[in-house]
């Protein structure tokens, strides 16, 4: 018996396993279909070099079709380029249809399916695809449309086509109306996205309305939109033995040499020094790349591997920086004390990686425990929040392996600590190895997880600055209260022993009081001293969040050239 | 209440000394100077080893508490907790950690001024009173304070003890008449004198009170003039005091037999012969210098083929006790002396061959003699086969 062999398009395969990419709850619909409409919003508007204005709408607007759901509706509104009418359908209704796909670029969104699925989600529990209004600065007028997918084909089809006014000169507006359940507190919650996002795009404009809470706005805190960073040649350390053949024939019949130096980044004279150093025959550099055997290759390829070259170029990743993740963070709650730490990206596992880390004590937030919860921990992959399966994360595996004791935190062995506490881990890179389809997490290889804990205990130094004080402030209460309580029961034991007289007794008092007051004023001036020098540091951070953002470029370089020195420690 | 009368009667007026340290503290409060305590440093890089003394003796170190914000607190317990003992030793009580904790308690609770001196628990009192202990230079027994009574099982079919009790009243216990009961001294001190009925042999202390009870049942007393003594692994106050007196009032050769390993040697014999370095004001009474370590020695391995068990670096626990061996070669003083290098060497090949060998083992050598254990033993002893 033959079985019949049908073929079935990418849209018929994600339809039916939506929940590989973030739809196997309710509750992760809602957030699975926001996020991906504001990765969208966002990467439009940094591609088109617009300073992102955004508004968020979440309601219940009914019974959802299936059992225990509610029909959610969200909404996303953004000041971006606009779409062109003719790309409408197949940004929203089809699957894989990308500007970014494979181009390592450090966008939030990467294959063109994120959207697609909620468009799919829409149709399946709720019989209609996503409403769109788009606008770009050529049309006088907006188009208003309804976008469903077309399962068999894999293509978008448009519905009840209209033109409108529309009171902007270019935007974007999704509608999506979806089974769900709304949660927007913890680990998966709304806000806590909402926040996250938040946090990680300083130039960021943000209105939203969620439920029947109040309306919130949250202001720009940066006026440079991010410089979205070219694609660049490789790095011969990022690359397989295979890939690098696979490269090497792209260019055809050049020399070694030649192939070496245009074909990659970070190659020139000294490099290839260095290869010939490493046993790279200099034979081999004036040789045509398409006459070059596979030992010979092999042979090419581990020289290079084992000769130390220049990091990628700092361009090929996009980072947040120092400055503006500091003043973004105060957008979050009323703080205490934060620490923020840009390290310079590295290579771990073949791709050029960067790692940021905000860590804020709150005076008051939301969504935040206190001394006795475990801190709150915002992971991000370019940009984007992860907010499942925390676990199995690279992140959080760093976090948990830091011994937080030492900077003062409470932590009990490989935990998460304590405290009212957010922890903000960003890793940045074009490629980020993710464990799976939804991107909930990224693989925790032994190179990431060192890079990330690095880039924490730096933070975590620049902590214990804070927490010293308040330790010596504390040390000073109890050690002034130690003089009261337990100098006059000294005495008066000493005197019982010895039978002594009460004037003897008397000026013994008198003398401990002395001694005792003596280092007490020690104890003062010691944490006179600490405040000192956390006011140093404040004044710093201060004066960090109160300059313009104009030139944020700029603002980088001195705190990554202060880590790179760190890290050479 | 008398206070009791005991062999080890202190040499010092306690007392006396006490109330020296707290009137010398009241002079310097008075002048406003830093009053100082210094209590003798208890660790292995203060003890020194002479084999003519025989144990562990305290070097110059010291362990200075000055009084200051920090320290206040420790000061105030110290002096609070020496007048508890001192009002012991004036009035003959004699109380052991746990009830000294209690009654600390109690006292403090009829004063609510003392509350900040209040303890939370019983390892806080504890160090207070090793530190006055320390600070006196006696041992916790002669401030009244008695650990609970851990002395070694003995048995003897010629051996006579007459205790000289506190009452001046006198018990003699003859061991020879108790059957199967042993005699055990207490782990306090105790006014013996010593006799035998004919000639005594020996004295054999065994590590394992379990392998000394079969020895006993077999008949070993009954067929050697001797004294059996369990020691019940790491050897109490009780153990080592009551050895000490057996050898120097019987004058007879002492053995230790037990196992072949690095925490038998150091933490077990060592402590047997010449005392710990926690206890190092306390080790001219309660050590026994004269003590041979019979066995298992490695050449008994060898001669009776025993069983030994590999040590691994890979297992954590035995991996510590190989590195416990190695750091008591380079710092403990009792094994770098030239007259303890047998013992030494045999550290040296524990560490070499990586095993270790049970007391028990000899039961393997002919199972179906039980009074092959005791043959080995004796036969060891008259072939001079100790270190």
């Amino acid at each position: 018996m033959t079985t019949k062999l049908t073929q079935h398009s990418t849209a018929e395969y994600f339809a039916k396993n939506l929940q590989q990419v973030g739809f196997s709850s309710p509750v992760k619909a809602v957030l699975t279909t926001l996020k991906e409409a504001v990765d969208n919003s966002l990467d439009a508007c940094e591609d088109a070099a617009i300073l992102p204005e955004l508004e968020v709408i979440i309601r219940k607007i009914g019974q959802g079709s299936a059992r225990n759901t509610e029909l959610v509706e969200v909404i996303v509104d953004d000041n971006g380029p606009g779409i062109d009418a003719d790309d409408l359908p197949s940004v929203f209704g089809e699957y894989l249809s990308s500007s970014k796909f494979g181009r390592g670029r450090c966008s939030r969104g990467q294959q063109g399916i994120g959207i697609s699925a909620a468009t799919t989600w829409a149709q399946l529990t709720n019989a209609a695809g996503v409403r769109v209004i788009s606008k770009t600065k050529n049309m006088r007028k907006a188009i208003k449309e309804q976008i469903d997918v077309d399962i068999k084909a894999n293509k978008g089809l448009v519905k009840n086509k209209e033109t409108i006014d529309w009171d902007r000169p270019h935007g974007t507006r999704v509608e999506f109306r979806i089974d769900g359940r709304v949660q927007l507190n913890g680990d998966g919650g709304l806000l806590t996205y909402l926040e996250g996002t938040t946090l990680v795009n300083p130039h960021m404009t943000l209105k939203y309305k969620l439920l029947d809470n109040d309306p919130v706005e949250v202001i720009r805190v940066s006026n440079a939109v991010p410089e979205v960073p070219p694609p660049t040649l490789p790095h011969p350390h990022t690359m397989k033995l295979g890939e690098f053949m696979t490269h090497a024939h792209l260019y055809g019949k050049v020399t070694l040499d030649n192939f070496l130096r245009k074909g990659f980044s970070r190659v020139a004279d000294e490099a290839i020094k260095g290869f010939v150093k490493n046993g790279l025959p200099k034979s081999f550099l004036s040789k045509p790349v398409t006459g070059l055997s596979e030992a010979d290759y092999k042979t090419a390829f581990q020289a290079i591997q084992a000769s130390e070259l220049q990091n990628p170029s700092t361009r090929s990743v996009m980072i947040v920086g120092e400055e503006a993740l500091s003043k973004s963070i105060q957008r979050l709650g009323e703080i205490d004390f934060f620490s923020v730490v840009t390290r310079k990206p590295r290579i771990c596992d073949y791709k050029p990686v960067a790692v940021e880390v905000a860590i804020a004590r709150f005076v008051k937030k939301v969504n935040l425990g206190d001394e006795t919860d475990p801190i709150q921990l915002l992971r991000f992959a370019n940009r984007v929040p992860l907010q499942f399966d925390k676990a199995a994360c690279a992140i959080t595996q760093a976090v948990e392996s830091v011994n937080w004791r030492a900077y003062g935190l409470q932590q009990s062995k490989s935990n998460l600590p304590l405290g009212p506490y957010v922890f903000a881990i960003s890793v940045v890179s074009p490629f980020i190895k993710f464990k799976n389809a939804s991107k909930e997490t990224i693989d925790a290889s032994d190179e990431l997880v060192e890079e990330i804990r690095r880039a924490l205990m730096q933070a975590g130094q620049k902590l214990s600055r804070h927490i010293k004080r308040e330790v010596r402030a504390a040390d000073l209460e109890r050690k002034l209260q130690h003089i009261e309580k337990f100098g006059p029961i000294l005495v008066e034991a000493l005197g019982k022993i010895v039978n002594a007289p009460k004037a003897r007794i008397k000026r013994a008092e008198e003398g401990l009081a002395k001694l005792l007051g003596r280092d007490g004023r020690e104890a003062e001036k010691e944490l006179a001293e600490a405040e000192t020098q956390l006011e140093k540091v404040k004044a710093k951070q201060e004066a960090v969040v109160r300059e313009g953002a104009s030139g944020s470029t700029d603002e980088t370089k001195e705190p990554l050239k202060a880590n790179q020195s760190e890290t050479k420690e | 209440m008398a206070a009791p009368e005991t062999l080890r009667k202190s040499s010092k007026d306690i007392p006396k000394i006490a109330n020296k340290i707290c009137d010398d503290m009241l002079k310097d409060l008075e002048h406003a100077k830093r009053p100082l305590l210094e209590a003798v440093k208890c660790s292995l890089d203060n003890s020194f080893y002479d084999p003519k003394v025989g144990y562990l003796t305290p070097g110059k170190k010291k362990v200075a508490t000055e009084l200051n914000v920090s320290s206040v607190q420790k000061m105030a317990r110290t002096v609070f907790f020496l007048d508890i003992l001192l009002n012991n030793i004036r009035t003959g009580g004699v109380n052991t950690k746990r009830e000294l904790y209690y009654m600390a308690k109690g006292l403090i609770k009829s004063d609510s001024h003392l509350k900040p001196l209040d303890f939370d628990d019983q390892p806080e009192s504890d160090a207070i009173i090793e530190f006055i202990c320390d600070m006196l230079m006696v041992y916790r027994e002669e401030m009244n304070c008695f650990a609970n009574d851990r002395g070694g099982q003995t048995y003897s079919k010629q051996l006579v003890v007459t205790e000289h009790l506190p009452d001046g009243t006198r018990a003699e216990v003859d061991l020879g008449s108790l059957g199967t009961t042993p005699f055990q001294p207490k782990n306090k001190p105790q006014v013996f004198k010593l006799k035998t009925k004919g000639k005594i042999d020996f004295c054999l202390i065994i590590e394992s009170e379990g392998t000394a009870n079969t020895l006993v049942s077999n008949g070993f007393t009954k067929r050697y003039k001797s004294i059996l003594v369990g020691a019940q692994g790491v050897p109490s106050n009780g153990v080592r005091g009551w050895v000490r007196t057996i050898q120097d009032q019987l004058k007879i050769p002492c053995f230790f037999y037990g196992d072949l390993d690095a925490y038998t040697l150091q933490n077990i014999f060592r402590t047997l012969k010449a005392g710990s370095a926690a206890s190092l004001i306390r080790n001219s009474e309660f050590s026994a210098p004269d003590v041979r370590f019979l066995g298992v020695l490695p050449e008994d391995v060898k001669k009776y083929d025993l069983h030994c068990y590999p040590v691994s670096e890979k297992n954590p626990a035995e991996a510590r006790s190989l590195k416990k061996a190695r750091d008591v070669l380079q710092n403990d003083p009792f094994f770098q002396d030239r007259r303890n290098k047998k013992l030494a060497d045999i550290l040296n090949w524990l560490l070499k061959n990586k095993v270790r060998c049970e007391q028990q083992a000899i039961f393997s050598v002919n199972p179906k003699d039980p009074t092959m254990p005791e043959k080995i033993i004796v036969e060891k002893i008259k072939r001079g086969s100790f270190v």
